[in-house]
């Protein structure tokens, strides 16, 4: 893992690594891929993933409306909103 | 009169007799978490709440639970409506859900009261509850230890007898493991027996609740109420749920206990060893079986944890952005600004490590290396269990490695130590099977503890061969002197 | 040098079901910012979504539709990026298993037919929206539309001009309110298109490098975005230049199309199952009755009106061809029975006004009671023809019914015998040099005397009776 896809990885994440700590944190991240890795001497041909461990099918609701909507409540908890929206730094298109 | 250490059975019969009424019990319950504040086992009190709901109690009404009027503690991990939820994140440290989970609804609707929100491992990832914001939880049994985790919290709150039981969750030996450090019961369900809605999300398809508590019995009582169908949750199984309670005094003569050939014991703490022994003998001696089997795919367990457990994290975190609710850094230039500087203000180190991994497994290129190729081999892990329940009743191992061990001791320096405390109690979770842990002794004056793995639904089993091993041994009544404390 | 055009569109296609995919919130347009929210729409931590069985079979209808095959086990999975709008920092969406696989779509463009066929189409659902203009430094973060169930149906690259472009759209649209999957209102984003566009050497087998034009929502933007990408394109090419894979805007102001700002870094979705979900079946009892309730398509209807309502090849094709237009028409055919007078109207007048003002019928003031009324009253010559364009005017912008503008304008036609008999009895008594000259063998003239019967009348006597009366009065 090279510093370049740490980097990638901490975009898409949108995690800032500390200075500090990012030599520890690549060679940890380094020491858990290894560690997983180890997956790869395992012969999976012709294996179905495992996605969940019910293999069962999902119950569909009816199209009838129930709102559980708290507007206010949903408001309160945001970091920056107003009456009616949450609010973010402008976004430009 | 004390109520610590008392277990559920033990206070209802307190309570039916009129020793105490509800609202004694929960300020009592209150008083000791006080008393204990430097367990640190506490992130929120629910005071004026409970006593207003332990108040307005009515022990004559017919029909009455057996959880009516006992106060309970609940992982920082369930959402409770109008009541701080953290997850032990900073990220998260100003939360007020509008919502309670369903499982903590389930128990507050038979007439628990909810005490507060117990410590816990950041979102649940740790085995040590050294990851919480809010700090170290102690191990009740000895000051500087780990109680485990990531439910530490919980675990040490019933150890500490403040209450008799709590709530917590399972993603790879969360219940089972604190419960093993801290001497006391824990019980992870079947994936699915338990509703998850309301529950923070760690790995969606491997989370599941449950409870710790002092004994099987409290165990059996706390899931009959927990359990159930919810539709809310897709993933919630839709199948009858049985009185837990019914069975548990069954003999077990006859019971078939699998022993797993591929892990390796003697590579353990002498004493660890010697404790598993016995505990067979007492098992042989109730007229159990016991046969070795093989689950040739379980040493892969770990590593097929590490890479499901990250990758469904690194997803289900994306939601902590700092837009519509938790920490938002301030001083940001624009959206992504606001995104990177809030979840990296937000998330401690171990939430950042999974998060990345997690990320790195599903990126494009490594998705079917890692990620895919760990649902493959979670197959092969399931069709194994699958395999040997056909011959089995239960599996018995060791819940953990070793016992609880001193702050800072482990994964410090390399993260996979501490991954591996999870060798014995991730593969149920990989498979959906429930499992437990119960106290069968100690080493050096820290608890050991035993679990019996059971196949899909039978956590039946598995509550009688733990009630059984329970009426016929002391360990469960063990109790920490608490006077560090 | 001949450049040749290369579009493949992905549609999105709001699902007209009453709630969410995921949650049980109102998709209702236009309530009050955050309020058909759910806690799930709002991706509050710990709770988890459900499927709405209707999303299902609104996608279903359409695949049956298009001959699509139909995956019945649906798998869901997360994409995921974050955006200020996608509440759980994902979308839950359908990756390697879409519901409607294959099938293709009928599109005209100068009476020439083309079949474009398309790739697949999958269920997901909407992200919220973003206000970036009305409070200072912010966007505002509305969550109504977060979950609404969409239908992505994604074309080949078979489109070969905007014209053709705007001619799929056009059978889009007609094909998803037909089936009542969608309302298919573009003004409110429930049918709307992202266009892949490239060029190439006539000739050329390979495919150029493309652009992605995000988010147009109208029949018009669609042919401008694409003939000034198709352009720009050239002119780069011409220049000896590339073009830039990228995905861009079109600014509707300015007519031109602009790279997108916030895309611009190349994202990586990380797409995987979604564990929240368990796999999603429907049934072969459910497929039956999806197919036994299939709704009438244009082509049916129109053999319908010719048997039914007698109606011309010609204007049973007109009425057929929008399904808002054959609902009024069938509404108002319950009201009269002069079944070719009311499609002559709906052809004719009504939609002049329709087409001036770029709208629907659904949309305007008119509703099949009133116009049946109208047909009605001209039918039985409570009023003329000619009345009958100035009261459709008034019901056009007041919608108020016939027979209020009638009495209250006093437009009643004048039928009565005797009455007419008398003006042209004035008329004629008032105009001896006419008479005289007609009788001579002027017999133009005619017109003369209708004339002055109808500016006596204020135009409201009835033209058959006078002419009927008229002849015989000329004739004495």
């Amino acid at each position: 893992m090279d510093k370049e896809t740490v980097r990638t990885i901490c975009y898409l994440a949108r995690l800032r690594i500390d200075q500090k700590k990012s030599e520890k944190i690549e060679n940890d991240l380094e020491t858990i891929i290894e560690l997983i890795s180890g997956l790869q001497s395992i012969d999976t041909s012709n294996i179905e993933p495992l996605y969940s461990p019910l293999e069962m099918t999902a119950l569909k609701h009816e199209d009838e409306e129930k709102s559980d909507n708290k507007k206010e409540k949903f408001l309160e908890n945001a970091p920056a909103s107003n009456d009616d929206y949450f609010l973010v730094p402008r976004v430009v298109e | 009169m004390s109520i610590q250490f008392k277990s559920i059975t033990e206070l209802r019969a307190m309570l039916d007799d009129k020793l105490i009424s509800p609202l004694e019990l929960a300020q009592e319950s209150h008083k000791l978490a006080n008393k204990y504040k430097k367990l640190n086992c506490f992130v929120t009190m629910d005071d004026d709440f409970s006593k207003k709901k332990a108040g307005a109690i009515n022990l004559n009404q017919e029909n009455n639970s057996l959880l009516s009027g006992i106060p309970l503690a609940q992982k920082d991990l369930f959402c409770t409506q109008g009541l701080r939820t953290t997850c032990a994140s900073k990220i998260l440290s100003n939360f007020i859900p509008p919502y309670t989970a369903t499982a903590v609804k389930k128990l507050e609707d038979s007439g628990s009261i909810t005490i507060g929100k117990t410590n816990m491992d950041e979102f649940a990832m740790g085995s040590s509850n050294e990851t919480s914001y809010f700090g170290n939880v102690h191990n009740p049994w000895k000051k500087g230890y780990v109680p485990g985790g990531s439910s530490g919290g919980s675990a040490a709150a019933v150890a500490a007898g403040i209450v008799p039981a709590a709530t917590g969750t399972d993603t790879g030996g969360s219940i089972r493991q604190p419960a093993a450090h801290c001497g006391i019961t824990g019980l992870k369900p079947t994936y699915g027996r338990i509703s998850r809605w309301g529950m923070i999300a760690f790995a969606s398809s491997l989370d599941q609740a449950g409870p710790l508590a002092r004994t099987a019995e409290d165990c059996a009582v706390l899931l009959s109420i927990m359990s159930g169908h919810d539709l809310k949750d897709t993933t919630s199984l839709n199948v009858e749920v049985p009185n837990f309670l019914s069975k548990l005094n069954d003999p077990i003569k006859g019971l078939k206990i699998g022993i797993i050939k591929e892990f390796d014991l003697s590579d353990l703490d002498k004493e660890v060893q010697t404790r598993f022994e016995e505990s067979k003998k007492v098992y042989e001696k109730l007229g159990a079986e016991f046969v070795d089997v093989s689950l040739p795919n379980i040493s892969a367990s770990v590593p097929t944890y590490y890479s499901i457990a990250p990758a469904e994290c690194s997803s289900n975190l994306s939601r902590f952005d700092g837009v519509r609710f938790g920490h938002r850094a301030e001083n940001t230039d624009d959206l992504n600004d606001l995104y990177i500087k809030s979840r990296s203000e937000g998330f401690g180190d171990e939430v950042k490590r999974r998060i990345l991994i997690g990320t790195y497994a599903l990126s494009a290129g490594y998705y079917d290396a890692y990620y895919k190729k760990a649902q493959q081999v979670r197959r092969l892990i399931k069709n194994d269990f699958d395999h040997v329940f056909e011959s089995v009743d239960i599996l018995m191992t060791p819940t953990s490695p070793s016992t609880a061990f001193k702050f800072g001791s482990k994964g410090a320096q390399n993260p996979v130590e501490l991954y591996l405390e999870d060798l014995f109690t991730i593969s149920s979770n990989l498979a959906g099977l429930p499992a437990m842990s119960i106290p069968h002794g100690q080493v050096n004056s820290l608890p050991v503890g035993l679990q019996l793995i059971g196949n899909f639904l039978r956590e039946d089993q598995l509550l009688n061969a733990a009630h059984i091993f329970q009426q016929n041994t002391e360990f469960h009544l063990a109790k920490p002197n608490m006077e560090d404390f | 040098m001949i450049w040749e055009t290369v579009i493949g569109l992905e549609t999105h296609v709001q699902l007209s079901t009453k709630t969410k995919l995921f949650s049980r919130a109102s998709t209702a347009f236009g309530a009050p910012p955050n309020t058909n929210v759910n806690l799930v729409d709002c991706g509050l931590p710990g709770v988890l979504p459900s499927v709405n069985k209707e999303a299902f079979y609104k996608a279903i209808r359409f695949g049956i539709a298009i001959g699509a095959q139909i995956n019945q086990t649906s798998i869901f999975d997360r994409k995921n990026y974050f955006y200020a709008d996608l509440p759980k920092g994902y979308q839950i969406t359908q990756m390697d298993l879409p519901i409607v696989l294959g099938g293709s779509i009928e599109i005209t463009t100068d009476d020439l037919s083309k079949t474009i066929n398309i790739t697949r189409a999958h269920l997901e659902e909407d992200a919220g929206k973003s206000i970036h203009d009305e409070y200072d430094g912010f966007s505002a973060i509305d969550l109504n539309r977060a979950g609404t169930p969409l239908l992505e149906i994604v074309s080949e690259p078979e489109i070969s001009s905007a014209k053709e472009a705007v001619a799929y759209m056009k059978a889009m649209h007609q094909l998803v309110t037909y089936l009542d999957v969608s309302d298919g209102n573009m003004a409110q984003g429930s049918l709307r298109c992202d266009a892949n566009v490239s060029i190439r050497k006539k000739g050329n087998k390979e495919l150029g490098t493309r652009t992605e034009i995000k988010n147009i929502n109208s029949f018009k933007f669609i042919e401008k975005a694409i003939n000034y990408e198709v352009k720009r394109q050239i002119k780069i090419l011409e220049n000896g230049e590339k073009v830039t894979q990228e995905t861009r805007l079109y600014d509707s102001v300015k007519d031109e199309t602009r790279p997108m700002r916030s895309k611009e870094f190349a994202n990586d979705y990380r797409y995987f199952p979604e564990p929240d979900l368990l796999p999603v079946v429907i049934s072969n009892e459910e497929m039956q009755t999806i197919k036994d309730k299939f709704p009438e398509l244009p082509k049916e209807k129109e053999n319908r009106y010719i048997k039914e309502f007698n109606l011309s090849a010609y204007d049973a094709q007109i009425i057929a061809s929008s399904k808002s237009m054959a609902d009024f028409f069938e509404d108002a055919a319950k009201k009269t029975t002069n079944y070719s007078l009311l499609s002559n109207w709906l052809i004719g007048d009504i939609s002049a006004f329709l087409n001036k003002e770029m709208i629907e019928i659904h949309e305007s003031k008119l509703n099949s009671v009133n116009v049946a009324m109208l047909i009605n009253r001209i039918d039985d010559q409570t009023i003329s023809g000619k009345i009958g364009k100035s009261i459709f005017e008034e019901m056009w912008v007041s919608g108020s019914s016939p027979d209020e503008i009638i009495e209250s304008q006093g437009l009643k036609q004048i039928s009565d015998d005797g009455a007419i008999e008398e003006i042209i009895m004035t008329v004629i008594s008032d105009n001896p040099d006419q008479v005289e000259a007609y009788l001579g063998g002027k017999d133009k003239l005619f017109g003369f005397f209708v004339g002055q019967v109808m500016k006596l009348t204020e135009g409201k006597a009835n033209p058959q009776t006078v002419n009927k009366i008229l002849k015989e009065q000329l004739k004495k």
